[in-house]
């Protein structure tokens, strides 16, 4: 059975970044978010930030946060299991 | 996409400048002793939000006001400009800013209040801050992010080459607002961290401050000569720098051939981000690399678009002056054992480097020498 937050995760970045031609499930686990992959920018990766801070309650506070943040979508969905309310958290 | 000055050189006849630590002079003795000026503030002014460093000057309240507060600095500034018919048709003034007054664009759409909109956009800023310094119609204003100050010496350098005028005053200025404060918060490189420029640290942060300045450039010879200009533009992303460098390294290289024998320090720009920082000391000690490197914005903040105007005038202080402050705020190891942390002594050098660097790999330089 998947990952709720993972599912979550990737829905959202599909939604909030307007990807087109890009489902969740061709979001993979372990590829980085920023640069290869999805191929995101910088700018991207604000829009993405802005939207897990307002969805989950967290507070990443610098680039380089973001940066480990969006490392992979597991790496991300790690980060916000460690700083987000349990009950944000999607089950 | 490069620019080359289309002359070697101009001369700069009177500067000066205006930070949290009041002039030029004050500011130059403020960071040789290495004080900062940056506190933390909260970010939306009287709104609260995340307490970020921020370097207002003395008195000035962040949040908005109609007009906008920061008209007696700017008119406390240009009393100390050489007198004269400025915006005349033989002595054009090149205003440049990187935000103008988008804070008062802001206050309108928070207020609704229609006052906030006589000072809202670039051209209704320029024009009542024209009027208000009883400035002729010969105004011409630039704007290109952080490197808007340079734009404004190379665009008066043609005029003056071309002889289209007899003196030309750049004028920059940017001063802080919720809008401006709140958004660089946002894109997460103003945070609760104090910016340490040059540090290798692991996690960059920006401070902002309150800027503004002028240069009047001309032909005749004067004691301080800016030798050489370049400006230029990677055109690679909207906001990112070319991964490699190859911009900063594109720029500053235009003027080397200006160097000649003299012994230079650098004031870089330096604004605390590690990328933009690494990538921009490596192309400056590629360039120079006896050159010590210093960044003033662990202090004063980043004045964007004032920056090199404001930090023109400091350079040009330092070049009269006994020291030259190091990088204030920041600690070994820096990125490279070219970036200079202590004060330096002044009489080793006789020119300085100064670099800006914008969004969007849009960058400047220029060399500034005694005679």
């Amino acid at each position: 059975m998947p990952d709720p937050l993972i599912s979550r995760l990737k829905r959202l970045i599909v939604e909030a970044l307007k990807l087109e031609d890009v489902s969740p499930n061709d979001i993979p686990d372990n590829e980085p978010l920023i640069g290869a992959g999805l191929n995101l920018d910088s700018i991207d990766a604000l829009e993405l930030v802005v939207q897990l801070e307002k969805e989950f309650g967290i507070k990443i506070s610098n680039s380089e946060e973001s940066r480990t943040a969006l490392a992979s979508i597991e790496k991300l969905a790690a980060f916000i299991r460690q700083r987000a309310d349990p009950a944000r958290l999607p089950h | 996409m490069a620019l080359v000055s289309p002359t070697p050189s101009v001369y700069l006849a009177a500067y000066g400048c205006l930070t949290a630590f009041g002039n030029a002079s004050a500011t130059y003795a403020a960071l040789c002793n290495g004080e900062r000026a940056l506190t933390l503030q909260p970010a939306l002014g009287n709104r609260g939000g995340d307490a970020v460093p921020l370097a207002l000057c003395r008195g000035r309240a962040l949040d908005e006001t109609a007009p906008p507060n920061w008209l007696p600095y700017v008119q406390e500034l240009v009393t100390t400009l050489p007198a004269g018919d400025w915006g005349s048709p033989r002595r054009p003034v090149f205003v440049t800013s990187s935000n103008f007054g988008v804070g008062s664009l802001y206050a309108y759409r928070q207020t609704r209040e229609r006052v906030h909109l006589d000072y809202g956009t670039p051209s209704s800023c320029v024009d009542w801050l024209r009027r208000e310094l009883g400035w002729g119609e010969n105004v011409s204003t630039f704007s290109h992010a952080c490197v808007s100050a340079h734009l404004g010496f190379l665009q008066a350098t043609r005029a003056l080459h071309a002889g289209l005028a007899d003196e030309a005053l750049v004028f920059s200025f940017d001063f802080l607002s919720p809008f401006v404060a709140g958004g660089f918060n946002a894109l997460k490189i103003l945070n609760s961290e104090f910016p340490a420029p040059y540090e290798n640290r692991a996690s960059g942060s920006i401070g902002l401050g309150d800027g503004a300045a002028y240069a009047v450039l001309t032909r005749e010879r004067s004691e301080l000569q800016i030798t050489a200009q370049a400006l230029h533009n990677e055109m690679h992303h909207f906001t990112a720098n070319q991964a490699d460098g190859a911009g900063f390294a594109a720029c500053i290289q235009q003027i080397m051939p200006a160097v000649g024998g003299r012994r230079l320090w650098a004031k870089g720009h330096g604004t605390g981000t590690l990328e933009a920082g690494r990538l921009e000391v490596a192309a400056l000690e590629q360039a120079f690399p006896a050159a010590p490197l210093v960044s003033w914005k662990g202090s004063l903040g980043h004045t964007l678009g004032s920056c090199g105007a404001v930090e023109l005038a400091i350079a040009a202080e330092c070049l009269k002056g006994e020291y030259i402050p190091g990088t204030v705020g920041s600690h070994a190891p820096g990125f490279s054992a070219t970036v200079a942390f202590d004060p330096l002594p002044g009489r080793a050098f006789d020119g300085v480097v100064c670099t800006s660097n914008a969004f969007g790999g849009a960058h400047a330089a220029l060399l500034l020498s005694h005679e």
